[in-house]
């Protein structure tokens, strides 16, 4: 919350000095300004099942909880959301630097979603980001919801790294080989504070581990193809420092403590086929991505069975999407969207037991139609069977989803 | 937590040192080979075969965008950002017609050669007089329109010259070298575009520049009178076309149009990038029929439909015509897409 008001009094401060200035000022003023725009997103959401669908998300085997960050009510809701308004800022700032920063605003605050500086002129094809930001592990990772073709994010990404994916204070470095074809290699260091993947405590007994406490690394590979025809392999590789603490026998205080690592490694493809027509018509876009992750904890404390420490805890769960989208006329999309979760579901326990579950798995359909560039009106439809402790829930969900973009904006990545 | 610190530094290190002698070996390996081009890459087809033209031998020139494709909404593939990384020079046409693309390449190459603002980068719209400069605030309501100006000038020869004179001027900036062999290519090609424009005896009595200020100034035939010498070429053709008038589905041949005199009296589209509706074709046609226009021009990636509505309801014929060289496989280079759009409209009158 604190960050929106300080942006806030910033633009009105900027309103204030341009508004009464003469015409030159404020035409050099914009010129020097960053380029700013807003990303409203909208949308009515419905679902079956008697407690709705981020419940259920929340309960899936395997998966464990996730518990968002506070004042961050995670949706998606029953009824009318506002998921967040994206205020974006970017800029050159020097002939070295360039630097953007994306504030989400939502009705209980706001937070920093990237607020990143980048170099631009540094030889043989390097780059060094710093800052909050997307690690551009996989491909949905680093893109911002309002750039997915559907309204929700896919179950394995959900499901293993929460809301805001893979996000976080950190380091990126990557290189761009000098080769016919494309190749993009980076190596990215987190602080690690995702709670799925990375949580972190550092509270007694649990030992203390200095950030940076994630590693990932990612190659992106595009062969050369005719014009009509675009395609990008990616594989990722990552590890973090994860700790946990639990209240096994639910009487309000903890009672053990884990301390290891997760290790997450994943591929993806996109195709995409320019028809070549107006409006988007008659084009594809193939997408899929498969997503693994491995942890290995040690128990450092266990109250009720002291006998139970050092003894490891591991899990093993997996998941992937496939979605095809297709200009069905100008300016109006249809997307298919299959995925499943937890093929791979397993953990062992310290205690020596072994528990597998069966795979949810969704499936979706969207339509979305964009009046231009700059808005776009999205109905979507799913349906999912997921695993829970009390059997498999079949949920259907129904969403209306508006979402438009003010102010300049820059393009979007292949 | 040392070994990931350290394991960053060693990647980091191996790039560095991967990245210099990868580039040093391609270097050295042309050198070797005797063969020392410049790495262009265009935007559009267009400025890629006046490129061509221009520097010949010495560069090797690719383009983002196909002829036969929206100049507006090219997609910033992979390999066009591959491509960028090892560019000497960029060129664009500018005035925001590759905002969707350009960009994401340029970004993404992390070439500093090539950065807006630097010898590596030209947009080749300096000095060219715009058409349809907003003279009012101009929001999105309007569609996607240009607030600086209509950017497909290509599309009028003498533009070309202009664009021409930018490439040649960059190229011997960058490549001090061969600018003797620049200068010349670029002679040649505006000799080529000013017979192509007044044909061969106009051209040859009278030196070029001159021709163009009396076409601009609209003392073309005071001029040649005065020379006594006939005027062949498009400016010959195009008398048949003056005063025709016409239906565009987007502004693309603005420039055309007004350098030959014709008359647009409506776009397919509503509004610059808006697909049209029904109550906009409604009023078109009858703009058509009390205009009493006879053509309706569309580019190859728009839908027929809406034309081929219009041209049903008022009796006017559609030409599907290229826009940028390649767009049909008749259109090798510059000239000869000015040639096909001449002869195109020609054949429908």
């Amino acid at each position: 919350m604190r960050y929106f008001i300080i942006v806030l009094c910033l633009s009105f401060s900027h309103i204030m000095v341009f508004g009464q200035g003469t015409k030159r000022i404020s035409d050099s003023g914009a010129y020097f300004n960053p380029d700013i725009s807003v990303i409203v997103d909208t949308y009515y959401q419905q679902s079956s099942g008697s407690e709705g669908i981020a419940h259920i998300l929340e309960e899936v085997s395997g998966f464990g909880h996730s518990h968002g960050d506070a004042g961050h009510e995670h949706g998606p809701l029953e009824g009318l959301n506002f998921r967040e308004a994206e205020v974006y800022f970017s800029v050159n700032i020097d002939p070295s630097f360039y630097g953007y920063a994306i504030i989400a605003a939502f009705e209980e605050g706001a937070h920093i979603e990237e607020a990143v500086i980048q170099t631009t002129s540094l030889p043989y094809g390097l780059e060094v980001k710093a800052g909050k930001l997307f690690s551009n592990f996989g491909r949905l990772n680093s893109q911002h919801s309002h750039y997915w073709d559907f309204t929700d994010q896919p179950l394995i990404y959900r499901l293993t790294l929460g809301d805001h994916g893979l996000n976080d204070m950190g380091l990126a470095a990557s290189y761009l080989a000098p080769t016919d074809f494309y190749l993009l290699g980076g190596i990215e260091s987190f602080q690690g504070d995702n709670e799925q993947m990375s949580a972190y405590s550092g509270e007694d007994p649990l030992p203390e581990r200095l950030g940076p406490r994630v590693l990932a690394g990612w190659l992106k590979v595009a062969p050369n193809l005719p014009s009509k025809h675009g395609l990008q392999f990616g594989a990722s590789f990552g590890q973090g420092v994860h700790q946990e603490i639990h209240d096994g026998n639910s009487d309000g205080t903890d009672d053990h403590w884990l301390d290891g690592h997760n290790q997450f490694w994943g591929t993806d493809f996109v195709y995409k086929y320019d028809s070549m027509k107006a409006y988007g018509e008659g084009d594809w876009i193939l997408q899929g991505e498969y997503f693994r992750k491995d942890g290995d904890l040690v128990v450092r404390r266990h109250d009720l069975v002291p006998a139970l420490v050092s003894r490891h805890k591991k899990d093993q769960k997996d998941g992937y999407y496939l979605q095809a989208i297709y200009g069905i006329m100008p300016n109006w999309q249809a997307g298919l969207r299959w995925e499943q979760a937890g093929l791979v579901n397993s953990e062992r326990l310290p205690d020596g037991t072994r528990n597998s579950f069966a795979p949810s798995n969704k499936s979706s359909l969207a339509l979305t139609y964009r009046p231009s560039e700059f808005s776009y009106v999205r109905l979507q439809y799913s349906n999912g069977n997921y695993e829970t402790s009390g059997g498999s829930e079949n949920i259907s969900q129904i969403s209306l989803q508006l979402q438009i973009s003010l102010g300049k904006h820059g393009a979007h990545k292949f | 937590m040392k070994r990931i610190i350290i394991l960053i530094i060693l990647i980091c290190g191996i790039c560095v040192i991967c990245g210099s002698g990868w580039s040093d070996l391609t270097a050295d390996a042309r050198r070797q080979a005797g063969e020392k081009k410049l790495n262009v890459l265009t935007t559009t087809s267009d400025l890629k075969s006046i490129t061509e033209e221009v520097g010949g031998k010495y560069v090797s020139v690719k383009s983002v965008c196909e002829g036969y494709q929206d100049p507006h909404f090219a997609e910033a593939k992979p390999s066009m950002i591959a491509n960028a990384r090892k560019a000497d020079l960029f060129i664009r046409i500018g005035l925001e017609l590759e905002v969707g693309y350009e960009p994401l390449i340029i970004e993404g190459a992390r070439n500093p050669k090539i950065h807006i603002g630097t010898d590596g980068h030209l947009d080749a719209s300096d000095g060219v007089s715009l058409l349809e400069v907003p003279t009012a605030k101009v929001d999105r309501s309007m569609g996607d329109v240009h607030p600086f100006g209509n950017p497909h000038y290509w599309l009028d020869p003498y533009n070309a010259r202009i664009m021409a004179r930018n490439i040649s001027g960059r190229l011997q900036k960058i490549d001090p070298t061969h600018s003797t062999w620049y200068q010349a290519n670029y002679q040649v090609f505006i000799k080529k575009i000013d017979e192509a424009m007044f044909g061969v005896e106009a051209s040859a009595k009278i030196s070029g520049d001159k021709l163009w200020d009396a076409e601009i100034s609209g003392k073309l035939d005071d001029l040649v009178k005065q020379e006594n010498v006939a005027l062949g070429g498009w400016v010959e053709k195009a008398r048949h076309l003056r005063g025709m008038k016409m239906v565009m589905f987007h502004r693309s041949w603005t420039y055309f149009i007004n350098r030959f005199r014709l008359i647009a009296v409506g776009e397919i589209e509503p509004k610059p990038g808006i697909p049209p509706g029904p109550a906009h074709l409604r009023d078109l046609i009858q703009k058509v029929k009390s205009e009493n226009a006879k053509v309706i021009l569309t580019e190859p990636f728009y839908d027929r439909k809406s034309s081929d509505f219009v041209a049903a309801q008022t009796g006017a014929s559609v030409a599907v015509c290229a826009l940028s060289v390649n767009g049909k496989p008749e259109v090798k280079d510059y000239i000869s897409l000015i040639d096909y759009l001449m002869d195109h409209l020609l054949q429908i009158k």
